[in-house]
């Protein structure tokens, strides 16, 4: 059995009723003596970057061949790209969809996604992953990982300088697609 | 400033993609010449901030910021338009003028103009395309033909050096070739099953103005080898593609002959009534708003199409009361542009186990077969088709999440084939430009008002460029074939030329066959403005070419003491 999240502590103590999440978010937060910051002229707060972090780690962890998602930093350069260059509409659906995560998260395997083990949190975004709001998410962070450097990089092959074009030949067993 | 330094052999005005050559050739030929430009000084790899840059060493990873585009809705429409890029590209604010109907002008105001950003495909033009106009009953006929322009397109082609095949074409001819670019093993593909299937249509390697291998004269401009970064428009520090400011302007600038003043914006010509001649240019700084006054003998006008047709328009004087030059009434009329607005593409199935490396700057092209001499369809005109084939990254998993689904989205994804149209438009006396009765700009100088459209030729050229396009592709191979017509608006193409035509007969036209204005032989038209038609290949080189021609026509005349 995994340990007690923060959540399940508080529940256990009688702090918040089960079932009301959406509207116990402010006690939570107060009960951990936290307000839910936002980096500067950013969209996500610093709880909704996170996730989205943790997401993207789920989706592109840490493998044999290259470093994943948390590692590339995807967090903050997820909420640089949807805070920036977003379209309003596409921001909302962002948005959106974390809280949508959240609450599904919450409401089908009671706890928080970032409490769940690593084989939990793939199973979950298995089982959102062919949802409509969970597409938008999915996309944020993939465009997030393989523009990083270490998508870009060691994920894929980046070659700042090919100094030639050659146009055809073999693919290498195993050789990952130019960045 | 004394009247001397206010004097010169010659003015060229702009210094984009023709300004820059005609500078280069007058300067070579011993002439003290001014190019003003407009715009912000921009010297070569000094002035190119993110030519180096990585993906993820740009503020947003090459993402748009909604800010850039939401306060540049034009501009940043235009094809390479980004945070890498924008520097390159005039803000909306800045540089308003009127669309009678929609018209998208994309500008570049800097020294070098748009050749920075240009798209830099260098196709001669075709014997056929100088005539179709008016054997098929659309147009005019240029006052010169292929024969006249093939010696100074090597010219051109020699100095700026272009990649390509010798394909031994009708419909493109052959020029001075550097080694093309490789086809990828779908391009070859696709070539081979069009060619087979059709016998008279042709996928050939782009012809492009970069330097798949320098000869000593790129060389001698402090060019190199295009290291196939594909990062082209953000300025090359290689000088690997052809611009002014890698190639013709500091070229010009060795003979100490140049000047170049940036912040200089024409306001208008000056006309001498006691010679029947130009004697110079008022120009305003674009900073301090000062009004200045430069003479010379020979006056080149190369501020792009519409901008060039607008100095024309606003250079009147009693002998010239609606511009300069315009006693056919034309001028400002006949502006057309290229026809970009259809595109397809389809997936193919295959070649997973080829691959390619470095990242190509050019582009196949399937050379036009419409119309060649001689009308086969129910529309006038010819097209060029730029295609490529590319692969993606990813392929389709089972497993969404985790290893599996990260190795999937690594790997080489599948193939596909592109295609987009470049469609030759029919020249028409009510496509217009012209000056706002009282809008100014902030430099007082009125506002340009466009007035241009499609019509049903052009429509029925899409129609049929949709169904060939779809058809090629499936003889090629592909599947999931779309076409889409993108509405775009006339000028979007960035190929907006006409305005101030060439023509033998000075009724009908406002320059001559050496591109002079009729009635001011000592002022010279030689960018997009002076397009009789627009044929359908791309038309910047051919812009240099009749630059060449008509700067040393000019010199010619200067030393026979005829202008």
């Amino acid at each position: 059995m995994p340990p007690m999240n923060r959540r399940e502590a508080l529940k256990a103590a009688g702090f918040i009723a089960g079932g009301a999440f959406l509207a116990s978010d402010a006690i939570l937060a107060a009960c951990r003596g936290e307000t839910r910051e936002r980096p500067r002229d950013r969209l996500l707060d610093t709880d909704q970057q996170t996730l989205a972090e943790e997401i993207a780690d789920t989706l592109l962890p840490t493998t044999a061949s290259s470093p994943g998602a948390k590692a590339a930093g995807v967090g903050a350069a997820m909420n640089l790209i949807v805070s920036d260059c977003y379209k309003a509409e596409d921001r909302q659906q962002v948005l959106s969809g974390l809280e949508t995560f959240r609450t599904t998260c919450r409401s089908k395997r009671g706890k928080d996604f970032v409490d769940l083990t690593r084989t939990d949190r793939e199973s979950f975004v298995r089982n959102v992953a062919n949802e409509q709001w969970f597409g938008p998410v999915r996309e944020l962070a993939l465009g997030a990982y393989f523009s990083s450097e270490t998508g870009m990089t060691k994920a894929l092959r980046y070659v700042r300088v090919p100094g030639k074009y050659v146009g055809c030949m073999p693919l290498e067993p195993g050789q990952p697609a130019w960045g | 400033m004394t009247t001397d330094e206010r004097t010169f052999d010659a003015i060229v005005i702009g210094s984009g993609i023709s300004g820059g050559w005609a500078a280069k050739e007058l300067c070579e030929h011993g002439l003290k010449t001014l190019v003003l430009e407009r715009g912000r000084d921009v010297q070569h790899i000094k002035d190119y901030p993110t030519a180096n840059m990585a993906p993820w060493e740009l503020p947003h990873r090459g993402y748009n910021p909604r800010k850039l585009i939401d306060e540049n809705p034009l501009i940043s429409k235009a094809a390479g338009y980004g945070e890498a890029t924008a520097h390159f590209f005039v803000k909306d604010a800045d540089h308003p003028y009127v669309q009678e109907k929609p018209f998208d002008w994309i500008r570049g105001y800097q020294v070098g103009g748009k050749s920075l950003i240009w798209g830099r495909a260098t196709q001669r033009w075709s014997r056929h395309e100088f005539v179709a106009p008016e054997k098929l009953g659309y147009g005019m006929n240029w006052p010169i033909t292929y024969e006249d322009v093939a010696p100074w397109y090597s010219h051109v082609e020699q100095f700026i050096g272009v990649c390509g095949n010798y394909d031994h074409l009708d419909a493109m001819p052959d020029g001075e070739f550097l080694p093309p670019f490789d086809f990828n093993c779908v391009e070859k593909h696709m070539s081979d099953a069009i060619h087979a299937r059709y016998g008279n249509r042709w996928v050939v390697q782009g012809r492009w103005a970069h330097l798949s291998k320098p000869k000593p004269i790129h060389l001698q401009q402090g060019r190199g080898t295009c290291q196939a970064r594909n990062l082209c428009m953000r300025g090359c520090p290689f000088g690997g593609y052809f611009s002014s400011n890698s190639s013709t302007l500091p070229w010009a600038a060795k003979t100490g002959n140049l000047t170049v003043r940036p912040h200089s914006v024409v306001h208008s010509i000056v006309y001498d009534p006691k010679t029947g001649k130009a004697s110079g240019v008022r120009v305003i700084d674009a900073n301090t708003h000062q009004q200045l006054e430069y003479k010379a003998r020979v006056i080149f006008v190369n501020g792009s199409a519409l901008n060039s047709t607008l100095v024309l328009l606003n250079s009147t004087s009693s002998r010239f009361p609606n511009g300069l030059g315009n006693d056919s009434g034309l001028l400002g009329k006949y502006v057309m542009h290229h026809n970009y607005r259809v595109e397809g593409h389809g997936r193919i199935d295959g070649f997973t186990d080829k691959y390619f490396f470095g990242r190509n700057p050019t582009e196949c092209i399937l050379v036009n077969f419409r119309n060649l001499g001689r009308q086969d369809t129910d529309f006038v005109g010819g097209y060029t088709t730029f295609t490529g084939a590319y692969r993606e990254r990813g392929v389709e998993t089972d497993d969404l999440a985790g290893e599996a689904f990260k190795d999937a989205q690594t790997k080489p994804g599948p193939w596909g084939i592109y295609m987009y149209m470049q469609g030759e438009t029919i020249p028409k006396e009510s496509n217009h430009v012209r000056l706002h009765e009282t809008k100014k700009d902030r430099w007082g100088i009125p506002l340009l008002v466009v007035n241009v459209d499609y019509d049903d030729n052009d429509a029925r050229m899409i129609k049929d460029w949709r169904t060939q396009a779809a058809e090629m592709l499936e003889v090629a191979g592909c599947h999931d074939i779309e076409t889409h017509d993108k509405g775009w608006a006339p000028g979007l193409d960035i190929h907006e030329m006409g305005g101030a035509r060439m023509g033998k007969d000075p009724h009908r036209s406002v320059l001559n066959e050496w591109n002079q204005v009729h009635g001011c032989p000592n002022v010279f038209v030689t960018d997009g403005a002076c397009m009789t038609s627009t044929g359908n290949q791309s038309p910047s080189i051919l812009y240099m070419t009749l630059t060449a021609r008509a700067a040393n026509h000019a010199v010619d005349l200067l030393k026979r003491r005829e202008l």
